[in-house]
């Protein structure tokens, strides 16, 4: 993907929009809480039409250990070293969640990518008493790690900090005063701004999804905005029912922006995130999905926004409602009035699309990934494999399913691509659960310009 | 003179006593398991394979049932009260106090979990 003159990824927003469109995909597959006892593996999925094994796995590479959790992934370098020829996006580095070993995978050669390194979560834990890895981003030559827990699993856990030989140099931050638990970031470089988001401590969400959990204010509510440069917190927001389990946090891709989208999961409202004109940082929510009353559920059930991406022109928003079972696009060119264009129905719990493309869908819209020209939305069913058996308890039988949605970057609208299925409950050791997915040639949730 | 009894009392026991484990569900194998050694290490060592992640007790990857017996797990494992009260046990720290019938695996997770939207697990 590299050109001789530079690095990784591309110079703009707008230059990786006209990138080839996006031959291969690969995915984590996951055999924890699926009763095969065998290592996780990375899923290469052949996405070409003209190719004959299109919509297929064409190739499995199993980590070392078992029991890993693979969840999110990302590259060593990206769009943020664009000006350094001396890089490139050959590093997958892909953390599991519960052993806390962080696996780096070699994808030069994409249709057979190859263990290069593991950094162990023992030594992790050793040097800084941290555990839980989640999400992945590199910052030019290197590469921080959010992390969930303290070595105990308890929060709030904090930002590992790692070079590009893959060896550990300590913490990130300096200071995490005010937070109270960590999940995902994002990073505005020219605005010396980050942004990060609450989970829950392992201990809490490894074992499942508990109400009462949520009752004794062991899941977060809170957003943070951080001095980059400073690595230090200076603004949090508790945003109290509202803004119950904010997750994927999403910048725009304009570098010159100072502002981003992130969903409350459980209170199922998206927010919009920006820096003012005074250096100050607010939130306003844009959209709230309403609960719904299903007969025979005592309790009225969130749409639960699992996953949330913004299209490379910063013009669509679309996101996961991973218990109701729709995937939604919306136009947010009026930021502050994001308006509904599209949606699609894939399993969930309402029922309404049991079975996509000739296969049942065990759960529901979950990950999501948009081709870098806005057109192809990738869409995986697994949350969390715990999660999974405990609202979707047939995918531990039935393996996940990855499908295509075909997007209209004109006016808008999304309909599932009926040619596109891969049933991970196909796959040769067993069915596997599919999570977050990465494209060889960078994605919109990967790539940041410096 | 010597005490007598030496051996007998828990509290002079050493770390080589050990108690007879039997795993219900994967044919019934009995293995020897010493007092400091958890019920995951025994079964990986006799080559059942059973589910593992964090090793710490700090996910629920490895639950299963202790159908009789007593464990000695540390406290502040992944399993809440229901779960523990249900007779599940995390294998991968939990340590026989005597002899135990367990049963392993995705399997036995029938009852762990419940939908929190759907209410009380009958």
């Amino acid at each position: 993907m590299s050109k001789e003159c530079c690095g990784p990824g591309y110079a703009s927003p707008k230059e990786a929009m006209q990138a080839d469109r996006e031959k291969l995909l690969h995915t984590v597959a996951l055999y924890v809480g699926t009763g095969v006892e065998k290592p996780d593996y990375l899923a290469t999925v052949d996405v070409d039409p003209d190719s004959p094994t299109y919509s297929s796995v064409v190739a499995r590479t199993e980590m070392p250990q078992v029991g890993d959790e693979l969840h999110h992934s990302g590259w060593n370098a990206c769009s943020s070293c664009h000006d350094d020829a001396s890089k490139s996006r050959q590093y997958l580095l892909m953390p599991g969640v519960r052993t806390s070993n962080i696996n780096v995978i070699d994808t030069s050669d994409d249709t057979n990518p190859k263990l290069h390194k593991v950094i162990s979560g023992d030594e992790i834990k050793a040097k800084t008493n941290l555990s839980a890895p989640h999400t992945v981003h590199c910052l030019g030559a290197d590469i921080i790690i959010s992390m969930l827990g303290d070595a105990d699993g308890n929060a709030p856990g904090g930002f590992l900090h790692i070079n590009e030989d893959f060896d550990i140099v300590g913490r990130w931050e300096n200071d995490i005063t005010g937070m109270n638990y960590n999940y995902d970031f994002w990073y505005q470089p020219r605005h010396n701004m980050m942004v990060s988001s609450e989970w829950a401590a392992p201990n809490t969400f490894m074992p499942g999804f508990d109400l009462e959990d949520v009752g004794a204010g062991k899941y977060g509510q809170s957003i943070h905005f951080w001095d980059f440069e400073g690595k230090k917190i200076v603004k949090s927001i508790d945003m109290g029912a509202d803004g119950m389990i904010p997750l994927e946090v999403r910048g725009l891709h304009d570098p010159e922006s100072n502002e981003g989208m992130f969903a409350a999961t459980l209170s199922s409202n998206v927010f919009r995130w920006w820096k003012t004109d005074d250096g100050d940082f607010e939130i306003e929510k844009v959209i709230d999905i309403p609960t719904i009353d299903v007969e025979g559920f005592p309790v009225p059930m969130p749409s639960l926004i699992t996953d949330i991406l913004i299209s490379m022109d910063d013009k669509y928003l679309y996101f996961a409602n991973w218990l109701h079972g729709d995937l939604r696009q919306y136009d947010i060119t009026d930021r502050a009035n994001p308006k509904m264009t599209g949606q699609v129905w894939l399993g969930g719990m309402l029922g309404k699309a049991p079975e996509v493309n000739g296969v049942k869908v065990q759960g529901a819209p979950q990950m999501i990934q948009l081709s870098l020209d806005g057109k192809r939305l990738y869409v995986t069913t697994s949350l969390f494999s715990s999660w999974d058996n405990q609202f979707y308890p047939g995918m531990k039988d039935q393996g996940g399913q990855m499908y295509m949605v075909d997007c209209d970057t004109e006016k808008g609208g999304m309909s599932i691509n009926p040619d596109f299925v891969v049933d991970f409950g196909k796959e040769p050791n067993g069915p596997s659960r599919c999570h977050e997915m990465r494209y060889p040639g960078g994605d919109v949730t990967s790539d940041i310009w410096m | 003179m010597a005490a007598p009894g030496i051996g007998v009392f828990p509290q002079t026991m050493t770390s080589d006593a050990t108690h007879k484990v039997t795993v219900a569900n994967r044919g019934g194998r009995e293995l020897a398991v010493a007092e400091g050694e958890n019920i995951a290490d025994a079964c990986e060592a006799a080559g059942i394979a059973v589910p593992i992640a964090c090793r710490y007790g700090g996910c629920i990857t490895c639950a299963g049932r202790l159908v009789s017996g007593s464990v000695r797990q540390p406290k502040g494992t992944a399993l809440n009260k229901r779960q523990s009260q249900d007779g599940y046990i995390l294998m991968c720290v939990a340590q026989p106090k005597e002899d135990c019938v367990v049963e392993v695996g995705v399997e036995t997770h029938t009852n762990l979990y419940r939908n929190p939207f759907l209410g009380p697990l009958k």
